[in-house]
């Protein structure tokens, strides 16, 4: 993106080049930051009366907002802005005019209002919330319109007879908050959450009840008279109850369900510690012996629970959707005998003849009607230049649509199309179970073995007294159940796939991040990756004014070269170029408003301008009459990714696997040496990631796209880089945002310290079991040293992990 | 000593009310987003332009 000082390069990335062109600036102040998005503008800049932005879609958003008088939106979070140059076609917004296909964002109404629920991916800040509740001072006839940030959906109340399905979308797109159209990101109230927040009701009510009812027991002084002890005792015995059957019974449940499994995981020692707590102290208090440990197993079970919850809000963060449903239209149109009527994907049959307009992918395999049209293979091998296809031919699901309608005929019906077996394919790839899971198991078989020995060798001890060994047995078991253990490993791995979300990285589920952190091999795709995803075309104007390029621009506009499609943008579809001819290698010439137009090779330039042109790799040349200048294409890094793949060779091996030729490898090899593969097929890459993982390392793959999902799979984790959140990837552990790449080799630390914090907790709960168990062991362990003792324990743990995780975090400037 | 009874009942009763209200905010929906409400609040908004858009819709219709 460094360009040679003097000149004026501009991004041709965005629609409205007319308005664009404005005033173009030329780039000399690299400090300029992006009014809306507050990205650096290196390069590419546009101002106008509102201040600098980086591209024409930045622009308009800002615009459009200060128009409204709601530019209050940049000052609510610092961050607000997202880049906005990630096309959405336009044409998709049409599917919300269909009643078939509204219904499913539709939410109830009334006689005035119906309420419309979308997934709406780039919520992220209070100002998005600020923004969004104020929708209906940018839309006539919106409501109120409700955020929810953790699931990032809105539920928008408007009113049908004023505007539409349709334009409330396109109204959000136009802001930049594109609602998701697949199904899978519709969030419904999740009642599985009231239920757990009910129970850590019931077992807080109980818990701190049942302390007051036990204090008077633990206090010194003159003894309590009996008739109170009695009621004290039966009272907490009352409040313990529905602790035991209600609050408590998921874990009962894991632990039968473990033990039908034959497997012995930690929810078997806890679901026994409790058992035994809660028996031993109903046993106590009937003979008589004593208060029991009733308020240490209502304070346990509360800690488990509120365990649970962290857990789960955790996976709400960082929940993210991964069917390969998400790059599919929700339905298409279908020829009938009346014409064309939508249907959904699933009911697609072989025969029937669709329609898919540009932009939009093929949902089956199928061939041609057409005579002729244009395919791009993007998501199938990675491939962006469009290849023309003709009637009869055979296009794979997957192909997306370019330039023009497509009309063809499926040939399987979508779930055996090659792209559900690329995508099953990439999900069969056997991975072992989680570490977690693992640990989970191994620990848990170890720890009751462990416990129910010490039971043993306590009751052995105290043999003679059968009372005495009773009560030894079951102290032991109280003691031994692993609470602490058990809350360590979810409130650490949760807190920091919190904190990751925040700083634009998306773990499937929280154990990733064990994966991460014994990752010592770095593999990274190039295009999409370390570059961006788009070619861009940074012109040098040269003797061309901006109105020569936008002659250019309609000329490349006919042409289907990679080239001229970055430089015509998505924007230009129509085209007032005449007479074009189109020379394959060499360039396009035609009329446009009445001048000869050129764009290729210089020697082809040379020719139809007349004017010399000088060949310098990597440009292309255009001319307007006899002016001539020319255009640069680059795939530009992203920002700070070579400093990036730096990091993280003190880390890791980083190496390079890429689909392309390696043109651009001189910009690469500095950085990875020879750790460089270039012309890798996508199995290619998989294979890669094996031969690297038998020689016993473990493999982070960063890619990006379908064409990288078997790699991913097979890696350890499978990380991609996404730019827009509603365009997910299969087969993949972890999402990292494109604009967060850097961050990368904090999250590999970040993920060590998570490690390292857990085997902390270990020990620390280790620790205190070996205290508890030298009471439980000695007889000496009384219901007041275990109702300080479990609450401390599992304090300790909580405290620590989730302080440990919260300092440092990555991407710390939020 | 027998205030202690009714100190117990008293306290059973309000404590009980504290209970059944948490369990009529869980159900109805309240716990559901922690997160959004909070934030919302904090924000102000500057002085509206004059623009009578007759907002209505309350979403619990």
């Amino acid at each position: 993106m460094r360009e040679p000082p003097g000149l004026c390069p501009v991004s041709l990335m965005a629609t409205a080049l007319t308005s664009a062109f404005d005033r173009p600036t030329a780039a000399a102040a690299s400090v300029a930051h992006c009014r809306h998005c507050g990205n650096a503008c290196a390069g590419l800049l546009l101002a106008n009366a509102h201040g600098t932005f980086c591209c024409a879609g930045c622009a308009s958003v800002y615009a459009l907002l200060a128009e409204h008088g709601l530019d209050q939106y940049y000052r609510c979070a610092p961050d607000a802005g997202r880049p906005q140059r990630t096309d959405i076609d336009a044409a998709r917004w049409a599917l919300l005019d269909d009643a078939l296909s509204a219904a499913q964002f539709l939410d109830g109404g009334d006689g005035t209002w119906r309420y419309a629920r979308f997934g709406v991916p780039a919520i992220h800040c209070a100002s998005c919330l600020w923004l969004l509740e104020r929708l209906w001072r940018l839309e006539p006839g919106v409501g109120r319109c409700e955020v929810d940030m953790v699931r990032r959906t809105v539920r928008i109340a408007f009113r049908p007879d004023v505007t539409t399905l349709r334009r409330v979308a396109e109204r959000l797109a136009s802001i930049g908050y594109a609602p998701a159209l697949d199904p899978e990101h519709r969030a419904d109230a999740p009642a599985s959450r009231r239920a757990l927040y009910t129970r850590i009701g019931v077992a807080g009510f109980a818990a701190g009840n049942m302390m007051l009812f036990s204090i008077p027991r633990y206090a010194s002084g003159p003894a309590l008279e009996p008739i109170f002890q009695r009621l004290f005792d039966t009272l907490n015995v009352l409040l313990a109850l529905p602790v035991l059957v209600y609050a408590a019974s998921d874990f009962f449940v894991a632990a039968w369900r473990a033990i039908r499994n034959r497997t012995l995981t930690l929810d078997v020692p806890v679901a026994m510690g409790l058992a035994v707590l809660f028996g031993r102290s109903l046993f106590d208090i009937v003979s008589g012996q004593g208060p029991g440990f009733l308020d240490a197993f209502a304070g346990l079970v509360l800690f488990l629970l509120i365990g649970r919850l962290f857990q789960q809000v955790a996976f709400d963060r960082i929940a993210f959707d991964r069917t390969v449903r998400s790059f599919l239209p929700l339905s298409v149109r279908v020829m009938t005998a009346e014409g064309w009527a939508l249907r959904a994907i699933d009911a697609l049959l072989t025969g029937d003849v669709i329609l898919v307009r540009p932009g939009e992918v093929i949902p089956a395999d199928a061939t041609v009607v057409d005579a002729d049209g244009a395919v791009d293979l993007a998501f199938v091998t990675g491939e962006q230049a469009p290849v023309a296809v003709t009637a009869g031919v055979t296009v794979v699901a997957g192909a997306r649509v370019v330039e023009s309608p497509l009309r063809v005929r499926v040939l399987r019906p979508v779930s055996h199309s090659r792209l559900a077996s690329l995508w099953q394919a990439s999900t069969a790839v056997h991975k072992p179970s989680h570490w977690l899971t693992l640990v989970s198991a191994r620990f848990g078989q170890g720890f009751t073995v462990l416990a129910l020995t010490l039971t043993a060798a306590g009751a052995v001890a105290w043999w003679p007294d059968a009372g005495k060994a009773a009560q030894v047995a079951t102290a032991v078991l109280i003691i031994a159940c692993p609470c602490a253990l058990t809350l360590s490993a979810p409130i650490t791995l949760g807190t920091a796939a919190g904190c990751l979300g925040r700083a634009g990285v998306y773990l499937k589920d929280a154990a990733v991040l064990l994966d991460l952190s014994r990752v010592d091999t770095v593999v990274f795709d190039k295009t999409g990756t370390l570059t961006r995803a788009e070619t861009r075309a940074v012109l040098d104007r040269h003797e061309l004014s901006a109105e020569d390029w936008a002659r250019v621009q309609q000329l490349a506009a006919a042409s289907t070269h990679p080239i001229s499609r970055a430089l015509a943008g998505h924007g230009v579809h129509a085209t007032d170029a005449r007479n074009v001819q189109e020379r394959a290698g060499a360039g396009i010439v035609g009329d446009v408003g009445g001048a000869r137009v050129a764009l290729g090779t210089a020697a082809f330039v040379q020719r139809i301008a007349g004017a010399p042109a000088v060949s310098v790799p990597g440009r292309t040349y255009a001319s307007v009459g006899p002016r001539v200048g020319w255009l640069t294409s680059t795939t530009p890094a992203r920002e700070g990714a070579p400093a990036m793949v730096e990091a993280i060779a003190r880390l890791a091996d980083p190496w390079l696997v890429s689909g392309d030729h390696d043109l651009t490898a001189g910009q690469w090899t500095p950085i990875f040496g020879t750790h460089m593969r270039f012309d890798q097929s996508p199995d290619d890459k998989q294979r890669f990631v094996r031969s690297v993982q038998a020689r016993g390392r473990h493999v982070l793959m960063v890619g990006d796209g379908l064409n990288d999902a078997v790699a991913l799979g097979s890696a350890d984790v499978g990380m991609a880089v996404s730019d827009d959140a509603a365009c997910l990837v299969p087969a993949c552990d972890a999402v990292i945002a494109g604009d967060a790449i850097g961050v990368l080799p904090d999250v590999l630390r970040y993920a060590r310290r998570a490690r390292h914090v857990i085997v902390l907790c270990f020990v620390v709960s280790v620790f205190y079991n070996v205290i508890g168990l030298g009471l439980a062991l000695t007889g000496a362990l009384t219901p007041l040293a275990t109702a300080i003792l479990m609450p401390v324990s599992s304090l300790t743990v909580v405290g620590l992990s989730t302080g440990l995780m919260r300092v440092a975090v990555p991407g710390g400037r939020r | 000593m027998t205030v202690i009874l009714w100190l117990i009942a008293a306290g059973a009763l309000v404590a009980g009310g504290f209970m059944a209200a948490f369990v009529w905010a869980v159900r109805s929906g309240q716990y559901d987003d922690t997160t959004s409400p909070a934030v919302a609040v904090l924000l102000d908004d500057p002085a509206l332009p004059a623009r009578d858009t007759g907002r209505k819709g309350s979403l619990d219709a």
